[in-house]
């Protein structure tokens, strides 16, 4: 107990003297926290939809294209600017490129006829996804308009027949509920860019223990302290168990310091707080198995490196892949499929997953078990390597 | 205290050390000299039981290597030729930290981390962290770690490394006053020549794996001893005289005398013939006691250029 006193106080000592350390530690994460926290808040925003804004010329100028027009206005997804009804192509366009409009429609004359009824104008850069629900919420309300139009005046005689014409025309959103699914109990949360930043951000500062941990390492290794510790009677095993308690002790804090920022910092900005979920027993199982992996990670980079210089590199261009590919910087679910089913490489990925299960789906222990093997398992198999590495380092 | 009996030990293919035997009484400074790379530092490693061998048998006190290795680093320590230590914490943490993995706890700990600093001359910079010390200043903290444990048995791998000439002399006293006081067995591993003339009392010559050359310093040095005194003329009759002196050689006007066992004697009586026959002594000059020309008789090559 007195030798892993020692060791502690040596590390923390070491470790609290190395600003760079403490930045990329601490700083860095709190850092990518805040600023992806407000950044993703619309890319998670349900509530309120951000507007597409579209410029409005109507030619036509009957009942029909009035009430069209009126009900997009209704539907509050888009931000109607009206020019004026004489304008021309040339005019609407340069609007367009002026005013940052994506879209323009121009209700033709002839609307409330059949035949040709109205012109989309799009920017070459829209995106595909927002065109397509554009053109579709487009066309199912102007069928809605046209029926209601149609049916104007014989209210009482579909009463009649038992049909309530404004139950009819009610919006069709009003008819969908959300609700979220988790995994465990039936409670549910909407997913924020803060539930997603939080364990994304998290994962990715305790993988970066590999910075300071790699450098003290190293330096021990060249400058003959292991060779004086060996000398010591103290074994390979217990010199890399010695770094592997300071450095979960790291971990715990970043773990602490992270939900403090979510819970209390981020909204203070402006940003959504986070909701932990309510098993500690899984929040603790997924950090230890996430906080094993990345220390072995740590000590593997350290024991194949040559110098500090060497070990930052691999160790930094490794982390960083590891984090674009395991959904880190981009969440997974904005990712094409093929990416999705590729995350699964990266044990960030893991990790993240076991944190969104506490966080997000009110997870247990059972359910970041999975995460929590694998990670565990991969971390064994990188300190075994460490070992038999250094062992044989030492011995030569 | 030491003792090696066929020693070897390869890197591969290439051998490093090839039948090492060497014996290091109780309590004495052995000098171990020997250019870079000729396999000092593999030898200290062996012997503090950090690096494997080939073959060989090792008996630290009475101890086999192999059997008793724990009990064996109990009682020895090892200096390294790197600045073992940490360079952001503080001298004093340093010591603390490498005497508290030693099981040194409580008063024990604070006891021996002041005869160190005190041995080392560090008590003003206890609180003061590494990364501000001295070249020289770094070495000596280097040493007292290595005498946290009050070790029997010391290495001391190359400890005067980039050290100016004055810490270098410093660290080279307090070596032997630790050897003085405490009685001490130590191994010094050097590649400069004028340290372990100083500091040894016994010398072991190693090159390319080879232990060329082992005994008590002052034998080592002496054996190669030769007195030639120039006197102004010899006659016949005195040339007569010097040939009962075996280890006498006349060549015109000068008497060479090589050190054997009758060398006092040897000397006494030629001075007398010389003094009884009134010849005047013009020069008396004897060889230098040179390790870098010992060195070089043995292995046909200069340390610094080996």
């Amino acid at each position: 107990m007195t030798k892993i006193f020692y060791i502690l106080k040596k590390e923390f000592l070491v470790m609290g003297r190395d600003v760079h350390a403490l930045a990329v530690l601490f700083i860095m994460p709190v850092a990518f926290i805040l600023i992806m926290s407000l950044a993703m808040r619309d890319l998670f925003e349900t509530h309120t939809v951000n507007q597409i804004k579209i410029l409005v010329v109507n030619q036509d100028k009957s009942d029909l294209s009035r009430a069209f027009v009126q009900t997009l206005e209704k539907l509050g997804a888009f931000s109607l600017h009206h020019m004026d009804d004489e304008s021309g192509f040339d005019l609407i366009r340069h609007n367009m490129f002026q005013d940052d409009f994506k879209f323009a429609l121009v209700i033709e004359k002839g609307f409330s006829l059949a035949g040709r009824q109205m012109i989309l104008l799009v920017k070459p850069s829209v995106n595909r996804q927002t065109y397509t629900i554009l053109k579709n919420t487009l066309a199912a309300n102007l069928a809605k308009t046209r029926i209601a139009y149609q049916l104007k005046g014989q209210e009482e005689m579909l009463g009649y027949a038992g049909i309530d014409i404004d139950k009819l025309m009610q919006p069709a959103d009003t008819l969908i509920e959300t609700r979220y699914v988790s995994k465990g109990k039936l409670k549910f949360k909407v997913p924020t860019s803060v539930q997603q930043s939080v364990p994304a951000w998290l994962v990715f500062s305790m993988f970066f223990v590999v910075i300071p941990l790699s450098n003290t390492f190293i330096a021990e290794k060249n400058y003959g302290t292991l060779m004086r510790l060996q000398s010591m009677n103290i074994s390979t095993g217990f010199l890399l168990a010695g770094k592997l308690l300071p450095f979960f002790i790291v971990n715990l804090i970043q773990v602490v310091l992270m939900i403090l920022v979510g819970v209390f910092l981020v909204p203070l900005l402006g940003g959504d707080a986070l909701t932990m979920g309510d098993s500690y027993g899984g929040l603790l199982l997924i950090t230890t198995a996430v906080s094993f992996c990345s220390i072995s990670f740590a000590l593997l980079v350290a024991s194949i490196a040559k110098t500090t210089e060497h070990a930052t590199t691999i160790g930094g261009v490794f982390n960083i892949i590891l984090g674009a590919l395991g959904g880190i910087m981009i969440p997974k679910f904005v990712m094409p499929d093929f990416m999705q089913t590729l995350s699964v490489l990266s044990p960030m990925s893991w990790g993240l997953e076991g944190f969104l299960d506490i966080f997000l789906r009110n997870g247990n222990v059972l359910d970041v078990m999975k995460e929590s093997l694998l990670l565990s398992f991969i971390g064994l198999v990188m300190f075994s390597v460490t070992a038999f590495i250094i062992r044989k380092k030492l011995s030569l | 205290m030491i003792e090696i009996k066929h020693l070897y030990k390869s890197y591969g293919k290439q051998l490093v050390l090839d039948d090492i035997n060497l014996s290091i009484p109780k309590g004495v400074i052995t000098g171990m000299l020997g250019p870079n790379g000729a396999g000092k530092t593999t030898l200290v490693s062996i012997l503090i039981g950090i690096m494997g061998r080939d073959q060989g048998e090792i008996f630290i006190d009475g101890l086999n290597l192999d059997h008793r290795l724990s009990e064996i680093q109990t009682i020895c320590s090892i200096v390294p030729q790197n600045l073992a230590i940490y360079p952001m914490l503080s001298a004093y943490e340093n010591l603390e930290y490498f005497g508290g993995l030693q099981g040194l706890k409580g008063p024990t700990l604070k006891a021996r981390i002041d005869y160190c600093t005190e041995v080392a001359s560090l008590q003003s910079f206890l609180s003061k962290r590494v990364h501000k010390f001295s070249g020289g200043m770094k070495r000596r903290l280097n040493l007292a770690i290595g005498l946290l444990n009050n070790p029997r048995i010391l290495y001391l791998d190359e400890p005067t490394v980039g050290v100016d000439t004055q810490s270098r002399n410093y660290i080279l006293e307090m070596i032997k006053k630790i050897n003085r006081e405490e009685g001490t067995t130590m191994i010094y591993t050097s590649h400069y020549m004028e340290e372990i003339e100083q500091v040894s009392d016994m010398i072991a010559i190693i090159d390319e794996g080879h232990l060329i050359l082992n005994g008590p310093k002052q034998a080592i040095l002496e054996q190669d001893f030769k007195v030639s005194i120039r006197v102004c003329e010899l006659s016949r009759a005195l040339l007569d005289r010097f040939k009962g002196i075996k280890a006498a050689r006349v060549q015109d006007d000068c008497i060479r005398l090589t050190r054997d066992e009758d060398f006092h004697d040897n000397l006494i009586e030629i001075f007398s013939v010389l003094k009884s026959h009134a010849v005047e002594v013009i020069d008396i000059d004897s060889r230098d006691k040179n390790l870098e020309a010992l060195f070089l008789k043995l292995t046909r090559k200069s340390l610094r250029d080996a």
